[in-house]
């Protein structure tokens, strides 16, 4: 079996669970406050920040602090569950199919996911944007050359992430744990980015990309320059270690 | 009969630990807090426990929240994952039973963090407000009140939980409510009473403003309709599935 066809069999098994809708709501619901409460962007409290700026992060602030993260987590258990529950991943683990094709095709079901409500996100922005521009009669959309690539970077930050949960998930069987684990660890991301160590938790990427932007178009608030140089190869060699982990033990407790 | 039943349900999921992990995790955060930047808060006017509470109470209710969710969801994932529920459901015990069975375990170990919380914020404040006298009225108030504002949350993700039998879904519902409530403006009368809204609430902060007494009210209404929700949805279920 190729591996497409073991990323095709993975869609398949999600396919009526309904996931992207789960995936929505949040960033729905996100938005919804913006738009009312649009006219607080004028009220910048002496930040030097223009008004469609600040609507753009403090819009995505919520979205890098916890529904990344936090939809993660809920991937992560329904990728394992809906396997677990009627014994698949029994059937699965007896066929002639590597396993750690089977774990990487599951990984990358969770990143696209992931990818996919990014999508959502920006596609948000851009009507809420639009509503708050009609409602406050002042222009919040910004150019997509700008709002794109910020996305794309957190984005891809959340991948380190994204492999860390799915470790998780993996070596920890009783699904309570797995999912508290990473539900919990995204609470003290705030406190970290503010550390020097930020670099070593790989939950806090994207919020740290975030406030390098707000840093960048507001002067004081935050640093302005990303540090490469700590956190690339760090991050390299987290989310190979966590793949490569979660590839090893992947079905260890089936396979006994 | 229907408690020890619920326990050796519960007996091999992790629950415990994941309960004393979090509970654990949550009351090292003021003492983390105050060994990184103590003369932050040391500075401040006011009450210790109402300063300490005040920095930290947000993220150290934010992990009981998120541990009592997956603990709730927990318990019923052990019923629907291999058709427990449908044998439950022939034996002679009230579907309504097991709920209120489960929800008294849950608050029992809520209970249990609650202490170890509170224990961790009358360590900080005597090991770092050296002039502060220790009252045990008020530390055993402030946990009572955190106690009584966290139940609609609790019966309601218990509630969510009772509803679908597949857990992700109940997760994903509860996180999306956990988040939901917490980028709502916390100065909006109104607001603060939802479920999961109120257990952020302070009770210093609360008799202040004059809202303890509508937050408990509240509480209490919220507690009562949800119970009865949970019964009506009990006798009504078949109906769905």
């Amino acid at each position: 079996m190729s591996f497409f066809t073991a990323l095709g069999v993975e869609f398949q098994k999600i396919r009526r669970s309904k996931i992207l809708l789960i995936l929505l709501i949040p960033v729905v619901i996100m938005w919804i406050p913006s738009i009312v409460n649009a006219r607080i962007n004028f009220d910048t409290r002496n930040i030097p920040i223009t008004p469609e700026n600040n609507f753009f992060i403090q819009g995505f602030m919520g979205m890098v602090w916890f529904i990344i993260p936090a939809s993660l987590v809920i991937c992560t258990v329904l990728l394992t569950q809906t396997e677990r529950s009627q014994r698949g991943i029994l059937k699965m683990l007896s066929l002639p199919v590597s396993i750690v094709k089977l774990c990487l095709a599951k990984f990358l079901v969770l990143v696209i996911l992931s990818l996919v409500q990014m999508l959502m996100a920006v596609f948000a922005y851009y009507i809420s944007a639009a509503a708050a521009s009609q409602l406050q009669h002042y222009d919040f959309v910004l150019k997509p050359d700008f709002v794109f690539p910020v996305v794309l970077r957190i984005y891809l930050a959340a991948i380190p992430m994204a492999a860390v949960f799915w470790m998780l998930a993996v070596l920890i069987q009783t699904p309570v744990f797995a999912a508290g684990a990473g539900l919990v660890s995204i609470v003290p991301t705030v406190l970290i980015i503010n550390t020097k160590l930020w670099f070593l938790y790989p939950i806090s990427y994207p919020f740290y990309l975030l406030m390098i932007e707000y840093g960048k178009v507001a002067q004081g608030v935050y640093e302005t320059e990303i540090q490469w140089l700590p956190w690339i190869p760090a991050a390299i060699v987290i989310t190979i270690a966590a793949l490569a982990i979660s590839c090893i033990r992947f079905g260890a407790a089936e396979r006994r | 009969m229907i408690l020890s039943l619920e326990m050796k349900k519960l007996k091999r999921t992790g629950i415990f630990p994941a309960f004393l992990i979090g509970a654990l995790l949550a009351g090292a955060f003021p003492i983390v807090n105050m060994l990184a930047r103590a003369e932050t808060f040391t500075s401040l006017p006011g009450e210790p426990l109402t300063i300490l509470a005040e920095a930290n109470w947000q993220m150290m209710s934010m992990i009981n929240l998120l541990v009592l969710l997956c603990g709730a969801c927990m318990m019923y994932h052990t019923e629907f994952a291999d058709n427990g529920f449908q044998k439950m459901e022939m034996l002679p015990l009230s579907s309504a039973g097991l709920f209120f069975g489960k929800l008294v375990i849950l608050l029992l170990l809520l209970a249990l963090m609650l202490l170890t919380e509170t224990a961790s914020l009358a360590f900080c404040a005597g090991r770092w407000f050296p002039g502060s006298v220790f009252s045990l009225r008020e530390y055993a108030l402030s946990a009572g009140f955190w106690f009584i504002a966290a139940l609609p949350t609790v019966i309601l993700t218990l509630l969510i939980a009772s509803a679908f039998p597949n857990m992700w879904i109940s997760l994903g519902i509860g996180v999306i409510l956990l988040f939901t409530v917490s980028v709502f403006p916390q100065d909006n009368p109104v607001l603060i009473l939802f479920p999961f809204s109120t257990p952020y609430q302070i009770l210093a902060l609360a008799r202040e403003n004059g809202t303890a007494a509508s937050l408990l009210t509240a509480c209490a209404a919220e507690v009562l309709a949800l119970s009865g929700a949970e019964l009506l949805y009990q006798k009504i279920r078949r109906c769905f599935a």
